[in-house]
């Protein structure tokens, strides 16, 4: 059926990709220049502001010191998640579909890395220092405490970042090479410096499978462990609501279910815009993603189920009290409502098959995922502080509009990274198409 | 010494065109816009792979540079938190768990580049091999022996045949 | 040789003791009686006093924002006529195995040779870590960048550091005192006796409800009062090794007078 791009040739492939990145109407600039003024004035100005006055700008008090913004960090770095395992653990199972999708989502998993890291710097009081968290050797003659959950993050997400670019990177060696040689002025040059000089030579080939498989292998168990890591800044504490031994997994698998709604709609999004696109970008795609969902969204509902009533049978009152707290008080009693609508009861639409094939259902459905996903953090992370053991110290938690503003301006910064970046770098593999279409032969049949 | 550059549209016949050639006692290389490692294995025989050794070079030494740094940096300056052992056991592993994995990505980046002769500056042969032509690319021909590997590979079905001065 | 050989052991034996430090030198504990303490709140201000802590106002205070080391924990029982108000006063702990210690990745907050909890300002990054891991919610946040009004500002303890904006602080037991007592020790050439160290909060208590000393000191009267059968350390269960001992009679159908 449709589960190869049809109609393609070698020469075609090129001018596709060579035609995606160049020809940019004045309608995307116009575009870009809109997300760019909000990146601005809803995450820089806001930030700006942020740093001169005080982390008093924000909701936290107290008791509730971990907000928002560490919300958007285990977001956005469940964002990253789905991209590296297409990338990764789709090329060890060699799963063919994986191609024209990897790359793009792997540009997602980078993104979305970038702005991970800034919201660890805009949650520091001291962002100025952030330098302090990494370990060198330094004239303040102090190293960093690597017995603290915080430190795991930066090593994690550190090697996380790292190896993503690495293996985006070496991805692209044989396509910038290929694009160097069609492309014209600073492209020409820049292709050219960025293929260190590939030539495509039998050898060279071989080196690159064995080099993608090493590396592919490496990132697949570093995948799990960095939710594993992220969810362990909250585990580790004695905090009722964090201390949860099923939190790695749990954490895990929202990351997975948020990263692949949101490669969805970056696909969709891609689809709509260049009609070109729904060449590579198959409704074949759309049916895979889809069972993915569909079983990551059950296997979500487990462990939401579980983490509650692992709670409730330890029957602690701190415990019943968190969980009374965060699944039974107004208003955070109709987001959990909500939460569980949008993760566990819509998803189950996906058993049909007509709905995983539609992308405007799987489009909207996939927005709900997100909303869903951006709230169970949401829910764990300030409302698990809002009700600590002594409850002469139990505050609640409003977010303000800095911090509000802050998260959809992440939103905008990310979106305006994509469309540059899919304007410099070839969005689709242009050799890993070009081994879909196959090899051409004489004779039929090989 | 001369070399050739014969330029195919299907790569069976490049194969067998590159069958005949290294049996003639030529050195051939194979250029393409594709990997065919499926396609040539049988002909130009199992490549060795040098990265593994980088590889796993990098992994160890990832994890030795994790160990010594969680338990060197702390047997430095000793301080004491939380009324945990200065040594304890879960947060080296953790650390050298992921240093392993960034070395051990690092080299494999090296090695890569390394034995893959990179970066190089010398200049493809042509440009159509990067995008749907294969290339075979013939070496060690004696002066005045170009016409003959012309003929074979015109033969074989190549649909150009360039030579190249080195 | 062997003389090195069996340092390097010693060495790398005691990096395996939690720890680290084998025996601290002093072991400054707190110990208040609840059945004295009738929730004045001079220990409140006392170490607003003594430890610069700034005051942030009445909207501030609304969010839970108060910079207070110390609290006073009010908890009433039954309705008004016939009511009872207990409370109880809390500062930071200083645990000896405590959670905040592991969350920092700076090393802003550890454990120094007292067996004191500080808190190492110029280091801080605010990751709001300790916070987060803190049982007791006793530390505090400077959101703000936060001034004194003229003449107010003259009224800085010149002892203590005025915290910047966005560093985490806490209680501290008024360690500069105890470095005023030591230093005096050391110029006599004798030890801290006790009586020597009253932090703040301890010298403003009326009732004597408070009492501070090192519990290592069989005959101080901290190491006296931990004897008391009405001991009991705070939220015990969870397993911090608090330093701040609190004495309560409880009644013989459990509840605590």
């Amino acid at each position: 059926m449709d589960r190869k791009p049809e109609g393609l040739s070698y020469r075609g492939v090129n001018e596709d990709i060579i035609n995606f990145m160049t020809k940019t109407g004045p309608k995307y600039y116009l575009v870009l220049g809109f997300f760019i003024l909000c990146s601005v004035f809803l995450y820089l100005l806001p930030w700006i502001h942020q740093i001169y006055t005080g982390q008093g700008v924000t909701g936290l008090n107290v008791p509730v010191v971990w907000g928002v913004y560490l919300v958007n960090f285990v977001f956005w770095v469940g964002v990253a998640h789905a991209g590296t395992l297409i990338s990764a653990m789709l090329y060890i199972t060699e799963t063919p579909w994986r191609r024209a999708i990897a790359r793009s989502a792997e540009t997602m998993t980078l993104l979305a890395l970038i702005v991970v890291a800034f919201f660890v710097f805009i949650h520091m009081g001291r962002p100025w220092n952030f330098y302090w968290t990494f370990p060198y050797p330094n004239q303040r003659k102090i190293w960093t405490s690597f017995q603290s959950p915080i430190m795991y993050d930066v090593f994690a997400i550190g090697t996380y970042f790292t190896s993503s670019l690495v293996f985006l990177y070496f991805g692209m060696i044989p396509d910038f090479a290929s694009l160097s040689q069609s492309t014209t002025g600073w492209r020409k040059s820049f292709y050219k410096a960025m293929s260190l000089g590939w030539r495509g030579t039998d050898r060279q080939w071989h080196l690159q499978a064995k080099a993608s498989m090493f590396f592919a292998s490496f990132i697949m168990p570093l995948v799990v462990s960095v939710h594993s890591i992220v969810s362990w800044d909250f585990a580790l504490s004695i905090v009722p609501g964090y201390a949860q031994t099923v939190f790695a997994p749990y954490f895990v698998t929202g990351a997975l279910l948020s990263g692949f709604a949101a490669v969805i709609l970056a696909l969709t999004v891609l689809r709509w815009t260049f009609p070109m696109m729904k060449k590579y970008i198959l409704i074949h795609h759309y049916d895979r993603i889809g069972l993915f969902i569909l079983v990551l969204a059950l296997t979500w509902s487990y462990l939401t189920g579980m983490e509650i009533i692992t709670g409730y049978f330890a029957n602690t009152s701190d415990e019943i009290q968190h969980i009374t707290y965060k699944i039974l008080t107004y208003p955070y009693s109709w987001l959990f409502a909500f939460m569980i609508f949008c993760n566990t009861i819509l998803p189950l639409v996906l058993i049909s098959g007509k709905v995983r094939r539609s992308e405007k259902l799987m489009f909207f459905l996939c927005i709900f995922i997100i909303i869903g996903m951006w709230l169970e953090r949401y829910l764990i992370i300030p409302n698990s502080e809002s009700r600590k053991f002594l409850p002469y110290m139990w505050h609640s938690y409003t977010p303000t509009w800095v911090e509000m503003s802050i998260t959809v301006g992440a939103l905008m910064v990310f979106i305006s990274l994509f469309m540059i970046i899919i304007k410099i770098f070839p969005v689709i593999s242009i050799f890993e198409i070009k081994e879909d279409v196959g090899v051409p032969m004489k004779k039929e049949g090989h | 010494m001369e070399s050739a550059l014969g330029l195919f549209d299907y790569v069976d016949e490049l194969a067998n065109a590159a069958e005949k050639m290294k049996s003639a006692g030529y050195y051939v290389e194979v250029f393409s816009p594709v990997p065919l490692g499926h396609e040539l294995e049988p002909i130009l025989g199992k490549q060795n792979n040098p990265i593994k050794y980088a590889t796993f070079f990098g992994g160890v030494s990832g994890f030795c540079f994790g160990m010594v740094l969680c338990l060197g940096t702390i047997a430095m300056y000793p301080l004491a938190r939380g009324g945990r052992m200065l040594w304890a056991i879960p947060p080296p592993l953790l650390i050298s768990y992921e240093t392993t994995i960034l070395l051990g990505v690092l080299f494999t980046l090296a090695g890569f580049v390394l034995f893959a002769g990179l970066p190089a500056t010398k200049e493809h042969l042509t440009p159509e091999v990067s995008v749907d032509s294969f290339g075979l690319y013939v070496q060690g021909i004696r002066r005045g022996g170009f016409n003959e590997v012309e003929k074979i590979l015109t033969e074989y079905g190549a649909k150009e045949v360039k030579k190249v001065e080195e | 040789m062997s003389g090195i050989m069996q340092k390097i052991q010693e060495r790398l034996q005691s990096y395996r003791v939690p720890g680290y430090y084998k025996k601290y030198d002093y072991r400054w504990t707190m110990v208040i009686d609840l059945d004295k303490c009738n929730g004045c709140q001079a220990c409140v201000v006392a170490c607003y006093a003594e430890n610069n802590l700034q005051t942030v106002g009445k909207d501030n205070c609304g969010i839970a924002r108060n910079m207070s080391w110390i609290r006073i924990e009010k908890y009433y029982e039954g309705e008004y006529p016939d009511i009872k108000v207990k409370f109880i006063p809390i500062m930071c702990q200083h645990c000896d195995k405590a959670p905040c210690e592991i969350g920092c990745p700076v090393f802003a907050t550890y454990h120094n040779q007292d067996g004191l909890n500080t808190q190492v300002y110029n280091r801080c990054v605010g990751t709001f870590t300790c916070a987060t891991y803190c049982p007791y919610d006793v530390r505090r946040f400077n959101w703000f960048t936060y001034k004194r009004d003229k003449p107010l500002d003259q009224q800085y303890n010149p002892d203590v550091t005025v915290r910047e904006m966005g560093v985490m602080e806490k209680g501290t037991f008024c360690i500069q005192r105890i470095r005023a007592a030591k230093d005096k020790a050391k110029d006599e050439k004798r030890p801290i006796k006790d009586g020597d160290v009253t932090p703040a909060c301890v010298q403003a208590c009326p009732t004597g409800a408070m009492t501070f000393g090192d519990l290592y000191d069989p005959n101080s009267r901290v190491a006296k009062l931990a004897k008391d059968p009405r001991r009991f350390y705070l939220l015990e269960e969870k397993n911090c090794g608090p330093n701040v001992i609190y004495l309560k009679r409880v009644m013989k159908d459990g509840s605590k007078a």
